[in-house]
C-alpha cells in the first residue's frame, strides 16, 4: 500500500501550531517514514498535489478571499481535513477583530500603531485579497478533525499524524483535549 | 429518610436532599455549571439532567429531590446528548474564546464540562454581537462576553453577602447581567466583597489583581486567617514564588462560610506601602542600616538603663494585628521585666475595657457568638456600623433580612445601615443610658399591658422613659415591639457603647430582660486576647524617657502619633515605612500579616491560626522573635506559655 499522502498550509494564524508541529522533534522521522508529506508552507512545494492528497491540515482561521481559496483548494484536494489549533477550530485571536468595525481594525494596524509613523496608510492596492470577517475553517468548509489548542501540544499533533498515517481517525479526548 | 437508586448503587439519604447531593454523597460525578454547594439550587444551565426511570423528561438533578425508590441514571446515550447540546447553546450565546481569557486551562468550570463531554470544537458558531466589557470596578471586571446566565454571583450577591446589587435585566438571549438597575458596577452599591468573584464558573468576573498570574494549579494554597478585623474570617492564600496572587474565602471556615469583605479579600492585594528590610539605627540624626545585632544592642542597652524607673521609665505600645505569642511575650517584657507601667495596645482597650469588667462583675463571660447573629430574627445595633465595619458581620444580618428578620439602629451619629433598618433611634449625644432605659420601660409596658400590642398605647403612657434622648415614645415603643416579637434578639454594639461601662452594664441588664443574646465584634485581629493579657489600658505619657512600639504592618493614628511628638527616644518594629518609623530612633524590621504564624483570639473568644502564606525577605523577623532578643538581653527568661493566660469559651 502507498504511504498516504499529507499536504498542511497556513491561513490567519501565527504559524505557531506548525512550529508546534516542528516541536515533535525527531519523532518527525517516524512520521516521515509512515506518511508521504507533500506540501506545507515551510518545504518547497507549497500546494497540495492536484491529484489529491490523503489528509489536508489546516492552520488557522479565514479572513480574506486568499484563505477561502486555500480552504476551498484543500477541501476539494483531500480526503481528511484537519482543523489545527485555536484558529482553525474557533476562530482563535484573529477573531478579536470580529467585535469591532473593519476600517477601526485596519486603521489600528496600518495607522495608530506606536510604530507607525505619519506616513501610515491603509493598503489599498486592488491586487489584495478582499478581508472578510474571522471564520472558524468548519464555517467555510466541512472538517473532518478538529484539534484544539494554542498551540496544540507536540505530543497531541504527533498522535494526530501517526494516526491519520495509519489511516485511523484519530481520537481527541481525556489529556489529549485542550483548548487553551 | 428516602432510599435512592443512582447508576446502579442503592442510597439511604435524608429527606429533602436532591438528587444531585445524594449521587454526590455516593461519589457519583454529574457536571454542573449554575449549581454551587453554598448557594440556593437554581436549576438554570441544564449541564445536570438525568434520566429518572417513569418520568417523561430528562429532570436536572440538582434541583430534583430524591423521592423513595427513584431510580436515576446519569450516564447514558440521553444525558450525554443533552449535556452536549447544552453546552453547545452555552457556547453559541455569547463568545467564550478560551484562548485569551484568564480562566482557561484548569479553572474554568464551562472548559472543564466540554473537555468532560470530549468537545473537540463548538458545533454551533459563537455569537459575534460585542458584549460590554465592564471595567469600572476597582478590583474586578466583568465580562459580559464570558456569561453563561447561571447567576451564581446574583445568588451570591443577595444569599451570602447580603447585599442584593447584582441582578438580571431583559429575558431570554437579551438576559444581561445588571450592578443595580444598570450602573457600572464601580458606581454601583457593590461593596466589593468580591464573593461573586469567586463563585464565578468562568471568566465573567474576574480578579484584576490576580488575572493571568497563574492558574490554581500553579499557585499554592495555604488555609489561614484574615487579620483584617476581629471576626477572623477563614481564607485561603493563593501564592505563586512568594507573591501574593488572590485571597478567596474558605469556604470550610466556621466564622464566615466562605465570604469576605473588600478589607479581607482585597486590600491586602494591593499593598504600596514601603517595606523595611533591615534594621535602621539614627546616627547624627539620619537613620542608617545596620545590623540586627547593632540594633537590638541599641535598644537593650536603653531599655536596660530604664528598667524600673515607672514614670520617667520606658513606655510601650502593641498593634492588636500581632499574634498572641508576641502580645503574651510583650506584655511580659515590658510589664513585668521593665517593670512599666504603660503598657498597652493601640487599642487602648476602647472595644474591649468596659466589657472585660462587665463580665469580671458578672463573674461570667455574657457576650454570645456570631453563630447567634446569624440565627437572629431581630437585631438591634448599638452604636455600630457594620457597613462600614466588620463588614461580614454585616452580611449576616443583611442577608436574613429578606427571611423578616428586623434590624433596629440605635446611634447618634449617621449610620449606614439605617438604609436597610425597619426603624432607626438617632438619640442625642452621650445619652446611652437613658436611651436603654427607655427601651427597657417600653418593654415593660409593652410586657404589663396586652392591649400595647394593638397599638392602643401612645406617648403619654411612656412616662418613665428619660426625655434627655429626644427619642420619642412612640419610637421606643416601635423598637420594643420589634425586638420583643423575635424568638432570638440580638443586640449587638460597637464603639459608641463598647467604652462605656454603665451603658454597657444597662444593655446587659436589658438584654436579660427580653431574653437577647449580646454582641460585640470588637476591634482588630487580636483585641480579644489583648485585652485578656491586660493590654486595654491608656496610653498616656508623662514623661517617658523611651517608647517601644511594636507596630507590625499596622498603622498609628494621627491622634496617637501626636503624643508620641515629645519622646525623647523611639523604637518602631514594623514591617512598612510610616510616619512613626520615620520619626523613631531605632527601627526593626519585622513580617507583615502573611509572613505571621501564630494564634488569634477572635471576637467570640475563637482560637484560631494564621498560617504563614509568604516567606519574609532575608533579614525581616517576627515580632515575637525581636521580643524574645531582646528579653534574652536584658538577662530575662519569660514564660513562653501564651495559651495559658487566655480564657476561651468552648467553641472551637
Amino acid at each position: 500500500m502507498a504511504k498516504p499522502k499529507i499536504s498542511t498550509d497556513w491561513m490567519a494564524g501565527c504559524s505557531g501550531c506548525h512550529m508546534s508541529l516542528l516541536d515533535i522533534d525527531e519523532r518527525i522521522v517516524t512520521v516521515a517514514e509512515l506518511a508521504d508529506i507533500r506540501s506545507s508552507p515551510i518545504t518547497d512545494l507549497k500546494e497540495p498535489d492536484s491529484s489529491g492528497v490523503d489528509v489536508g491540515i489546516l492552520e488557522g482561521g479565514i479572513n480574506n478571499s486568499a484563505n477561502e481559496e486555500v480552504a476551498h483548494k484543500m477541501r476539494k484536494r483531500c480526503k481528511t481535513l484537519v482543523a489545527l489549533g485555536d484558529c482553525a477550530v474557533f476562530g482563535g485571536v484573529p477573531a478579536m477583530r470580529n467585535f469591532f468595525m473593519m476600517d477601526e481594525t485596519l486603521r489600528r494596524a496600518y495607522v495608530e500603531t506606536e510604530s507607525t509613523d505619519s506616513e501610515g496608510k491603509i493598503p489599498s492596492d486592488p491586487e489584495l485579497a478582499r478581508m472578510t470577517r474571522v471564520r472558524a475553517l468548519e464555517e467555510v468548509v466541512p472538517v473532518d478533525v478538529y484539534v484544539p489548542g494554542c498551540p496544540p501540544d507536540p505530543d497531541v499533533i504527533y498522535y494526530v499524524l501517526a494516526e491519520l498515517a495509519q489511516g485511523r481517525k484519530p481520537e481527541i479526548s481525556g489529556d489529549k483535549l485542550d483548548w487553551h | 429518610m428516602v432510599n435512592i437508586t443512582i447508576d446502579d448503587k442503592k442510597i439511604e439519604v435524608p429527606d429533602g436532599t436532591t438528587v444531585l447531593q445524594a449521587a454526590r454523597m455516593a461519589d457519583i460525578h454529574i457536571p454542573t455549571l449554575c449549581n454551587h454547594p453554598h448557594l440556593t439550587p437554581y436549576g438554570g444551565c441544564r449541564m445536570c439532567l438525568v434520566e429518572v426511570e417513569g418520568a417523561r423528561t430528562l429532570q436536572p438533578s440538582c434541583t430534583l429531590p430524591a423521592g423513595n425508590n427513584m431510580v436515576v441514571h446519569t450516564d447514558t446515550p440521553k444525558t450525554r446528548e443533552a449535556r452536549k447540546f447544552v453546552l453547545t447553546l452555552l457556547f453559541s450565546e455569547r463568545n467564550h474564546f478560551c484562548m485569551y481569557c484568564q480562566k482557561s486551562g484548569g479553572d474554568c468550570e464551562l472548559q472543564n464540562c466540554a473537555y468532560g463531554e470530549g468537545m473537540t470544537h463548538w458545533p454551533l458558531p459563537p455569537n459575534w454581537q460585542a458584549y460590554k466589557v465592564d471595567a469600572s470596578h476597582p478590583y474586578y471586571v466583568m465580562d459580559h462576553n464570558r456569561c453563561i446566565l447561571c447567576r451564581r454571583c446574583v445568588r451570591a450577591c443577595g444569599e451570602l453577602a447580603g447585599n442584593f446589587t447584582l441582578g438580571f435585566e431583559d429575558r431570554g438571549a437579551n438576559s444581561i447581567l445588571v450592578a443595580d438597575l444598570g450602573n457600572p458596577l464601580g458606581e454601583s452599591t457593590c461593596v466589593s466583597c468580591g464573593t461573586c468573584v469567586q463563585v464565578c464558573p468562568t471568566g465573567a468576573l474576574i480578579d484584576r489583581k490576580s488575572a493571568y498570574l497563574g492558574k490554581d494549579v500553579q499557585t499554592e494554597k495555604t488555609k489561614s486567617i484574615c487579620l483584617g478585623c476581629s471576626l477572623g474570617c477563614g481564607i485561603d492564600v493563593h501564592t505563586r514564588d512568594n507573591q501574593l496572587v488572590r485571597i478567596d474565602g474558605d469556604w470550610d471556615a466556621a466564622v464566615n462560610g466562605g465570604i469576605l469583605c473588600m478589607t479581607g479579600r482585597f486590600e491586602p492585594t494591593v499593598e504600596e506601602r514601603e517595606r523595611i528590610v533591615t534594621p535602621l539605627v539614627r546616627k547624627n540624626g539620619a537613620l542608617k542600616a545596620a545590623t540586627w545585632n547593632e540594633a537590638l544592642f541599641v535598644v537593650s542597652e536603653k531599655l536596660a538603663s530604664l528598667k524600673g524607673l515607672n514614670g520617667s521609665g520606658v513606655a510601650a505600645l502593641v498593634s492588636t494585628r500581632l499574634p498572641a505569642e508576641a502580645l503574651h511575650l510583650f506584655k511580659q517584657v515590658f510589664a513585668d521585666v521593665l517593670q512599666s507601667k504603660v503598657v498597652t495596645s493601640i487599642e487602648e482597650g476602647a472595644y474591649t475595657a468596659a466589657s472585660t469588667k462587665v463580665a469580671k462583675e458578672l463573674g461570667k463571660p455574657f457576650e454570645g457568638t456570631l453563630a447567634d447573629l446569624e440565627m437572629a430574627d431581630s437585631v438591634m445595633a448599638f452604636g455600630i456600623d457594620l457597613v462600614e465595619d466588620h463588614q461580614v458581620a454585616g452580611f449576616f444580618i443583611k442577608r436574613n433580612l429578606p427571611k423578616g428578620t428586623k434590624l433596629v439602629v440605635v446611634d447618634s451619629q449617621r449610620n449606614a445601615m439605617s438604609d436597610l433598618a425597619q426603624l432607626t433611634l438617632k438619640p442625642a449625644a452621650r445619652t446611652e443610658i437613658d436611651l436603654i432605659e427607655g427601651l427597657a420601660a417600653a418593654v415593660a409596658l409593652l410586657n404589663s399591658n396586652e392591649s400595647a400590642l394593638g397599638g392602643v398605647l401612645t406617648g403619654a403612657s411612656l412616662e418613665t422613659a428619660p426625655q434627655t434622648t429626644g427619642v420619642s415614645a412612640q419610637a421606643y415603643l416601635e423598637a420594643a415591639r420589634l425586638i420583643t416579637a423575635a424568638e432570638n434578639p440580638v443586640l449587638i454594639y460597637g464603639k459608641g457603647l463598647a467604652g462605656n461601662e454603665s451603658a454597657l452594664k444597662a444593655l446587659v441588664e436589658f438584654a436579660a430582660q427580653i431574653g437577647a443574646k449580646v454582641i460585640a465584634p470588637k476591634g482588630q485581629a487580636n483585641s480579644v486576647a489583648a485585652a485578656q493579657y491586660g493590654l486595654e489600658g491608656t496610653f498616656e505619657i508623662n514623661g517617658q524617657k523611651a517608647v517601644f512600639i511594636a507596630l507590625g504592618d499596622d498603622e498609628l493614628s494621627k491622634t496617637m502619633q501626636q503624643r508620641l511628638e515629645a519622646v525623647p527616644f523611639l523604637v518602631v518594629a514594623s514591617s512598612y515605612v510610616n510616619a512613626a518609623t520615620a520619626k523613631a530612633d531605632v527601627v526593626l524590621p519585622v513580617e507583615m500579616w502573611a509572613e505571621v504564624e501564630g494564634h488569634y483570639v477572635n471576637s467570640e473568644g475563637r482560637l484560631q491560626t494564621a498560617a504563614a502564606s509568604l516567606t519574609a525577605p532575608e533579614g525581616v523577623l517576627s515580632s515575637q522573635k525581636i521580643l524574645a532578643e531582646i528579653a534574652a538581653r536584658l538577662g530575662a527568661t519569660p514564660s513562653v506559655d501564651w495559651r495559658k493566660q487566655l480564657a476561651l469559651p468552648q467553641l472551637n
